[in-house]
Order: C-alpha cells, then sequence, then structure tokens
C-alpha cells in the first residue's frame, strides 16, 4: 500500500498534537482531589487543608451511613451510605468545622487557604 | 423515684446477662448469636422508641439505632453464612433476649418524659455492658479472624454510641 500523501501526514500529525496538546492542558486544569476516609466512626484525617477549587472526596468505609455536615450549614452531604462517598470543593477561603448530623461525636475540619 | 429503680434493675441484669459465666469462653457460633441478639434487643427498643419518645432528640436516637444495628447485623449474618457458622443459642443471648423483652414490656407502660428518660437510661447501660462484653468476652474469645475482625470494627459505633446517649442523658436531666 502507497503511503499517504505528504499533505495528509501532515495533517495527521498536527491533529495529533492539537489533541495531545488539548490533553495536557486537560491535565493541568483537572482539579487537584484530596480524600478523607470515614472507618471506625471517625473522619481521617481529621484536619484537611486545601486550596480553594480543590476537591475533597469523603469516602464511608463504616456498615452504615454518615454525613459530612459543616457547622455553619454551608455544606451538608446528606446520608452517605455504606461503602458511598460524597464529594465538595471548597470555594472560598475560611475553615469549616463539619460533623456527622447521625453521630455528634464525629468532627473534622476542612480549612481552604 | 420509681424510673430511677427500674433503670438500676435493668442496668444489673444487662450487666449479669452479658457477663459469660459459663467458665469456657463462647464459641464463633455462640458469639455470633450473643452479636445479633444483643443488635436485635437495641432495634426493638429504638422502635418504639421512634413512636414513643417525647423530645426530638431522643426519636432522633432511637432511629440512629435503628439504622446503625440494622447494619451490623445485617453484616453479622452476611459473614456468618459465608463461614458456613450457625449462631448458637447460649445462657448469655437467652437472658440478653429475655432483658431487651423486659425492658421494652416496660417502656411501653411509660410516656412523655419519663419513657424519655428510661429509654435513655437503659442506652446508656446497654451500650456500657455491651463494651464490656466486647472487651472482656467477644473479641478475645472469637477464633475466626473475620469474626474478631467484625467486632473489632463495630466497636466503636458502640462507643459512639454510647457518649450520644450520655450527652442525651445529660441534657434530659437539665431540662427536667
Amino acid at each position: 500500500m502507497a503511503a499517504p500523501a505528504p499533505s495528509v501526514t501532515v495533517w495527521l500529525a498536527s491533529g495529533l498534537m492539537v489533541a495531545a496538546a488539548a490533553m495536557v492542558a486537560a491535565a493541568a486544569t483537572q482539579p487537584v482531589t484530596h480524600t478523607v476516609t470515614i472507618e471506625l466512626m471517625q473522619f481521617n484525617p481529621a484536619a484537611l487543608s486545601v486550596k480553594p477549587g480543590e476537591r475533597v472526596v469523603w469516602v464511608n468505609k463504616d456498615l452504615f451511613p454518615h454525613t459530612v455536615t459543616a457547622n455553619d450549614k454551608r455544606f451538608d452531604s446528606g446520608a452517605i451510605a455504606a461503602n458511598g462517598s460524597w464529594s465538595y470543593i471548597a470555594g472560598k477561603k475560611g475553615e469549616y468545622a463539619y460533623s456527622c448530623t447521625f453521630h455528634p461525636t464525629m468532627h473534622g475540619k476542612l480549612t481552604a487557604q | 423515684m420509681k424510673a430511677i429503680t427500674f433503670c438500676a434493675a435493668i442496668l444489673v441484669s444487662f450487666c449479669a446477662s452479658l457477663a459469660w459465666s459459663q467458665g469456657a469462653a463462647p464459641n464463633d457460633a455462640q458469639i455470633a448469636e450473643i452479636v445479633v441478639t444483643a443488635n436485635q434487643v437495641d432495634i426493638n427498643a429504638g422502635k418504639l422508641a421512634e413512636t414513643k419518645a417525647q423530645a426530638a432528640e431522643v426519636k432522633a436516637f432511637g432511629k440512629q439505632m435503628v439504622t446503625d444495628h440494622t447494619a451490623v447485623n445485617k453484616s453479622a449474618v452476611e459473614l456468618v453464612t459465608k463461614l458456613h457458622v450457625t449462631p448458637e443459642p447460649s445462657a448469655t443471648s437467652d437472658s440478653l433476649k429475655k432483658g431487651g423483652e423486659e425492658n421494652v414490656a416496660k417502656l411501653k407502660t411509660l410516656s412523655g418524659s419519663a419513657f424519655d428518660k428510661a429509654y435513655i437510661d437503659h442506652e446508656v447501660a446497654y451500650h456500657e455492658a455491651v463494651l464490656q462484653a466486647l472487651d472482656k468476652t467477644l473479641i478475645p474469645s472469637a477464633q475466626n479472624a473475620e469474626l474478631k475482625a467484625l467486632l473489632v470494627k463495630v466497636r466503636p459505633a458502640f462507643e459512639a454510641h454510647l457518649e450520644h446517649a450520655k450527652q442525651i442523658q445529660a441534657q434530659l436531666e437539665k431540662g427536667a
């Protein structure tokens, strides 16, 4: 089979480069994700600092539902089922103490700075 | 005064029922039955509190006990099924069951703040007794590693429930 005409090769190559550049750009703008594990009736880590715009995912590894509820009600996950998760992006700088509304002995703190 | 006497009696009966006094340690099948019964007892009391409690926080606590202990029992049943262990009744599980039935029967005769106080006082005593049983008998005696791991995994929930019940108990006392 004949090689493609030079113009087609150039077109293909430039197309690939554009796609690659787009992928790099997407990776660069992909928000950083932090994970807080909910297990043994604790948030781990209990205190987490992130930059505004970064994503935090809470993963519930306990056998029953928990919530991630800011004391000032800025965010509230509602019930996160066993083996479920919930994510939140802290938009503004601030310190947000939170707890589980089902289990008031569980406390955590999210700091966006 | 009546309520206090009742609670003291229930506490004693619970501690007595959870103490393993047969000499030999319970086997895994007996531990499984004790765990399932202990959870079921608290589910039954919680269901009653969901409908009969006066204070909103007591009602919510009852609902929470139903949710959490049902989940623990689901995992316990799944595990023993997987392990081909048939839960085996023992004097401990029998008396736990009887203690739970007596508690529910007594609670049914109460209403309003008397119900709330009796239910929460019993929850404090019950969770203290279960924690003691987990630490002194159930966790050390469990032979199967997965059964032991499940007991260890659920222990913090009993601790959190105990603290939560104590907080409500203190609020009820302040309000009384």
